[in-house]
């Protein structure tokens, strides 16, 4: 390893709280290199700090400044940064807090971080065209069983055990939250709209069935509709599965139709 | 703007001067909570900065904002990720996902740091000291080189603020810059405010350091706040700039004539206006100290 390899190595482990760098490798300055290395190991965990602050800020409210400090010590040793944007650095968050206790014990803060973390990747994901319901009435009705809907980049589908959005939407209000519990509506689909507005709304169990087939599991209508057919009278199934595209296209999550022969991999 | 790239590997000792330096006036760093003012007002901002990693995301508000602003305002690159110091390999991802971007925003220019930012694949997110010695020098100049080439196009190369140097320093931080950018034909983004920072921490004078950079070099000034803790000082970016750096600014401007210049705020951002009323002070700095081209336009 050559000199230069050896010290970045060695700075970069002090810096993230190693204590490693020899002091004689400091030129002694008018700042005293214990306080200039110290400077950039303050800075370094500063850094990552507010980068998870930003993107989990009702994460870091729910948890309080103690709960809080404990988990981002946890998290940045356990996962330094080995990303180029400090966007993608808490891509791990959800499942670090699922694994650790003492958060393992709530698992409504998980959920809440993986709602946080869905609403950043909505923020940005990229940006596509939105169909309308016409270009579903100018298909052959010969064509619907393949046809294969393609959802914009942005939709996502949570599926949560516990009441973390209310949480959620109650520390954004700045009200009281609701006691960590069980959720009625587990499922919540997220979007962004031709506005770029992020938005999210629960998801019934029929959608839900629906979504896993066509948005999840990528199925064709015809597959869409046996996975309804699971749990509905088969004649109910065409009108609730209509029902629920118009809905799609409506609020502008669908971005582009193919058919069987047509559809990507 | 774009310059073939002179290489590092093919380069002789003194690689030629190709251009005069340009002048763009006077420019902010864009920051997201001035998108909406920025559109709206129409400030008075001859050009924006941005932070290339801030935009190097597939889509939604981010790169509508981006594709907005840059239709009315010319804009620089400027990253904090190249790590062009680092004795890790180049991230080719980060490099095509740079280029693109380029390609995308057509930037009156591309800069980043004179620093490392990260060692065995972890990334500090900071911008650390490089010891200035003739083994970081080749370095550094071989991996500007590289990225010239990558990109096709020549680089400004910023110096940082410093808070350590190493005891196998071969020489001052300013021969080592000024070397870098001799062999490796970049060209300078001057941090003023760094410089006062390094100068206040390290015990050297802030205008011998000006002086031993190449004037037609420096292409491009940044101008921030710090933070005075009395024995050391620290690069915030969270105040105006002090009148110390405003001075120095001054003298530099003195020393190498006009330069285009931009203010960075990254932490207390206030209202776009404040920001673009402490740029006035630099534009008087500017008129008052030297005679300033006119405006280039920049489609």
């Amino acid at each position: 390893m050559t000199a230069l390899a050896t010290l970045e190595q060695r700075f970069l482990e002090h810096v993230r709280g190693g204590e490693s760098f020899p002091r004689t490798w400091c030129r002694q300055g008018l700042v005293d290199s214990d306080i200039g290395l110290s400077i950039y190991a303050n800075a370094y965990h500063s850094r990552l700090r507010e980068a998870l602050e930003a993107d989990h800020p009702v994460l870091s409210t729910y948890l309080g400044d103690e709960l809080w400090a404990t988990f981002c010590a946890g998290y940045t040793d356990d996962h330094p940064s080995r990303v180029r944007s400090l966007r993608h650095f808490g891509s791990r968050v959800p499942e670090w807090l699922a694994r650790n206790p003492p958060f393992t014990a709530h698992p409504v803060i998980a959920e809440l971080a993986r709602f946080e973390r869905a609403l950043l990747d909505v923020f940005d994901a990229a940006d596509a065209p939105r169909l309308d319901w016409a270009a579903m009435e100018q298909l052959d009705a010969q064509a619907w069983p393949s046809l294969r809907l393609r959802f914009h980049p942005s939709v996502r589908l949570l599926v949560l055990s516990t009441n973390a959005v209310e949480i959620w939407k109650a520390l954004k209000d700045e009200v009281e939250p609701p006691a960590a519990a069980a959720s009625a509506a587990p499922a919540r689909l997220l979007w962004r709209d031709e506005e770029r507005v992020t938005r999210f709304r629960p998801v019934v169990q029929a959608e839900l069935a629906a979504l896993t087939a066509g948005l999840v599991e990528a199925r064709d209508f015809s597959g869409l509709c046996e996975r309804l057919a699971r749990d509905h009278p088969a004649e109910s199934v065409p009108a609730m599965a209509i029902g629920f595209l118009r809905q799609w296209f409506d609020e502008g999550i669908i971005c582009a139709l193919a058919a069987e022969e047509s559809a990507s991999p | 703007m774009n310059h073939r790239a002179q290489s590092a590997r093919m380069a002789a000792p003194e690689a030629p001067a190709s251009g005069v330096r340009p002048w763009y006036g006077y420019g902010l760093g864009l920051r997201t909570e001035h998108f909406d003012a920025v559109l709206e007002e129409r400030p008075a901002v001859d050009w924006f900065e941005i932070i290339s990693e801030n935009f190097m995301v597939a889509g939604g508000k981010p790169r509508h904002y981006l594709d907005s602003i840059r239709a009315r305002y010319p804009l620089a690159m400027h990253g904090v990720s190249l790590s062009i110091g680092s004795t890790d390999p180049f991230d080719r991802e980060y490099l095509r996902e740079l280029r693109q971007l380029v390609r995308d925003v057509e930037p009156i220019w591309v800069s980043d740091h004179l620093c490392w930012t990260g060692n065995g694949g972890i990334n500090s997110h900071d911008l650390l000291p490089l010891p200035y010695t003739e083994e970081a020098i080749s370095h550094v100049v071989a991996r500007i080189g590289e990225v010239q080439d990558f990109l096709g196009r020549e680089i400004l190369i910023e110096n940082v603020s410093t808070y350590v140097s190493f005891a196998d320093a071969e020489m001052e931080e300013a021969a080592f810059f000024a070397e870098i950018v001799r062999r490796s034909g970049c060209r300078i983004l001057l941090d003023v405010n760094n410089i006062y920072v390094s100068s206040r921490n390290h015990g050297f004078d802030a205008d011998v350091y000006v002086a031993a950079l190449p004037a037609e070099r420096i292409w491009q000034i940044h101008l921030a706040g710090h933070s005075d803790y009395g024995d050391y000082v620290i690069d915030t970016h969270d105040h105006p700039v002090r009148d110390e750096v405003w001075a120095l600014y001054a003298r530099t401007l003195e020393r190498i004539g006009p330069v285009t210049t931009m203010i960075e705020r990254d932490d207390n951002i206030p209202p776009l206006c404040e920001l673009v009323e402490e740029l006035d002070h630099a534009r008087r700095i500017g008129a008052q100290t030297v005679s300033t081209p006119s405006l280039v336009v920049c489609a």
